[in-house]
């Protein structure tokens, strides 16, 4: 059964009765432990669709299985619990918490959790070690680098043990070598601990850091391939 | 979310934004503490009524002429002089009434007193000799005139310490004449100082009641008796012998209404207290409506504050938060500020009302003492915290209902 399964989804914003389609009817399904890039230009509805499999928005016909279970049966407080327990974010703006540690910033989905408070010490440090950040868990967040910034975001998204990280556009904000080292974690993320990865992002160097890369373009899916050359990193500089 | 982690949030969210979380309580904090002043000063002044109520004597049982009006349109009916002399020997007789133990008639006006080139405007109480043994009446010089001196309508006066001191300064007062409505009147005693009491004996004349009756005020009632009753136990009994022998004295039957009345000192003070009971109330009431100017004001600064945090919020919910959790967050902010405002508007109010109270004991005669109004204090956190959950629902429905993407998208 694949994680993600999605059968000509389609998306229309209703703004003051103005229907403005987005997604024309998407297709495609992604399994656990898979590390897909989806591309596209601004503006092509990759947005969008990642909005939908992050349970962050609904989508208006066709299907969407998480787990094989149809995502629409899920409703209000369930969608949350969803995000919580299966889904972890990375944004291109870190959307950290000023004036709070990094301790404090990865420990914040453990409050939504029903982990129990005994071990979220434990796994909020495991999770800062992961993205190799332990020397700076009690520092406040906006004395750490952009790169930095984005690594507790990382750890962040870990800490409840999720079945998908999204990242939409993770390094966007980030120089080349910092967003370089952002990418080898994600990509030690998938290899080593098996996560499963969706990715988002317009640039097609970064999307080859991926397995596959799923094209979409005007709403719809221009192409879907195994990447052949996949990029990889070595000591945090991109090889091109 | 555990509740802890809830608080925890919530005092993050009102530390980040100090400044404006102080002003924000202001409104709450001077509502609070008028409340407090007001409840405070007001219990204050209710025990010194009740003290110079009490200062008469339990077993003070008070008989008036005229009937107490009950309404405007009620006034003609009063008699204020229905009280006759046999009227007083109709209650001295033990057979009327067993149960009280003196009576002693009053009657009383205002009158100039002169010495050499001083007047002073005083009261003049008409009394008898039983006046000392019904009230506390302690004597810095002098002695209270007799029985006898009643009888003679002496011209004998016992003067209230003020009286003394505006007429004659340090100079000894006794034995010397003041001059009241023409008459010459001899001074044979002089009150120790009593503060304020009841019948404010400081500014007093106390002479015997007949000399009042024919040479100053001109008239033959009374117009108060006062009676004591043979024990507290039989205060009622006495009260309703009073009523009856009066009735009798006065040929009324049935349902012919009193043309007198009659009270106790727990009836005074119970009518008493309930005046500055509504008078309290009603001043709180003027000063709560601060607390709802100041429970808009946290609604506005709890407004502009989700709309900042609109980012904050999608984080929240993109995390896992859900409407009830960010809906806590809010409503916490909101209870915790109004909370913290409630309590320093206790603490201050309670303060100034002690400041007052220690003011008014240290600079002037009156035993003023300071009440923590524990009720109020209760009533204030409540209310302010009330006033939090109310203002601060409507914030923090708007956070609860921001939609994630729209709130994280947000810059």
């Amino acid at each position: 059964m694949p994680l993600i399964e999605i059968n000509n989804l389609t998306k229309v914003y209703v703004n003051e009765e103005v229907e403005t389609p987005v997604l024309h009817g998407v297709s495609f399904s992604i399994n656990r432990g898979e590390f897909v890039a989806i591309m596209g230009p601004s503006g092509s509805g990759k947005s969008t669709l990642l909005h939908v499999l992050g349970f962050l928005d609904s989508y208006t016909d066709g299907s969407f299985l998480f787990e094989g279970k149809e995502a629409s049966t899920y409703a209000g407080d369930a969608t949350a619990s969803i995000r919580n327990k299966k889904l972890g974010f990375i944004f291109q703006s870190f959307n950290l918490l000023a004036h709070a540690s990094v301790f404090e910033n990865v420990r914040l989905p453990l409050f939504y959790s029903d982990i129990p408070e005994s071990e979220w010490e434990k796994r909020v440090n495991d999770a800062i070690e992961i993205v190799g950040l332990s020397h700076r868990t009690d520092f406040d967040v906006t004395r750490l680098s952009g790169g930095e910034k984005q690594r507790v975001a990382i750890a962040r998204a870990l800490v409840c043990n999720p079945e998908v990280i999204f990242a939409d556009e993770p390094t966007g904000n980030l120089d080349s070598k910092s967003g370089g080292a952002i990418m080898q974690t994600l990509q030690e993320l998938n290899e080593k601990h098996g996560h499963t990865i969706i990715l988002i992002t317009h640039e097609t160097y970064t999307a080859e850091h991926a397995r596959r890369i799923i094209r979409i373009k005007d709403g719809l899916v221009e192409s879907d391939e195994e990447v052949t050359e996949r990029r990889h990193t070595n000591g945090g500089i991109l090889m091109k | 979310m555990r509740f802890k982690h809830s608080i925890k949030t919530a005092y993050r969210g009102l530390e980040q934004n100090r400044a404006r979380s102080l002003l924000t309580i202001l409104g709450i904090v001077i509502g609070v503490t008028a409340i407090i002043l007001v409840m405070s000063l007001g219990q204050g002044a209710q025990d010194l009524i009740l003290d110079q109520v009490k200062g008469m004597g339990t077993r003070t049982i008070i008989v008036g002429g005229g009937r107490e009006p009950a309404g405007v349109s009620d006034a003609g009916q009063i008699f204020s002089d229905s009280l006759k002399k046999r009227d007083m020997e109709a209650l001295e007789r033990k057979e009327n009434t067993p149960s009280v133990k003196y009576v002693m008639p009053l009657v009383f006006g205002v009158a100039d007193a002169g010495y050499a080139n001083d007047t002073f405007n005083l009261t003049i109480y008409g009394v008898s000799s039983l006046m000392e043994k019904i009230f506390d009446m302690p004597m810095k010089t002098g002695a209270f005139f007799t029985e006898e001196d009643v009888r003679a309508r002496a011209k004998y006066v016992v003067i209230g310490n003020k009286v003394k001191n505006e007429l004659f300064g340090a100079d000894d007062a006794l034995g010397k004449i003041i001059k009241m409505k023409g008459h010459n009147f001899r001074v044979v005693g002089v009150l120790s100082e009593r503060g304020q009491d009841f019948f404010n004996f400081d500014e007093a004349a106390i002479i015997p009641y007949t000399t009042a009756q024919d040479y100053v005020l001109g008239i033959k009632h009374f117009n108060r008796f006062i009676t004591e009753a043979a024990s507290e136990a039989l205060i009622n009994d006495a009260a309703e012998e009073i009523k009856l022998t009066l009735r009798e004295s006065h040929d009324l039957t049935g349902t012919a209404k009193d043309d007198f009345f009659v009270v106790t000192q727990v009836d005074l003070a119970g009518r008493l207290s309930s005046i500055t009971s509504v008078l309290t109330i009603f001043l709180a009431a003027v000063a709560a409506i601060s607390l709802i100017v100041g429970g808009i004001g946290i609604m506005n600064i709890m407004l502009v504050s989700v709309t900042e945090r609109t980012k904050e919020i999608g984080l929240r919910k993109a995390l896992g938060a859900t409407y009830k959790n960010i809906l806590t967050q809010f409503l916490l902010e909101a209870v915790m500020l109004t909370g913290m405002g409630g309590l320093v508007g206790i603490l201050l109010g309670a303060f100034l009302s002690w400041a007052i109270a220690t003011t008014i004991t240290n600079f002037t005669n009156i035993a003023w003492t300071f009440t923590f109004p524990v009720s109020a204090a209760i009533l204030g956190i409540v209310v302010s915290g009330g006033i939090g959950l109310i203002f601060g629902l409507y914030p923090a429905r708007t956070a609860a209902n921001k939609s994630p993407i729209d709130a994280l998208r947000y810059e």
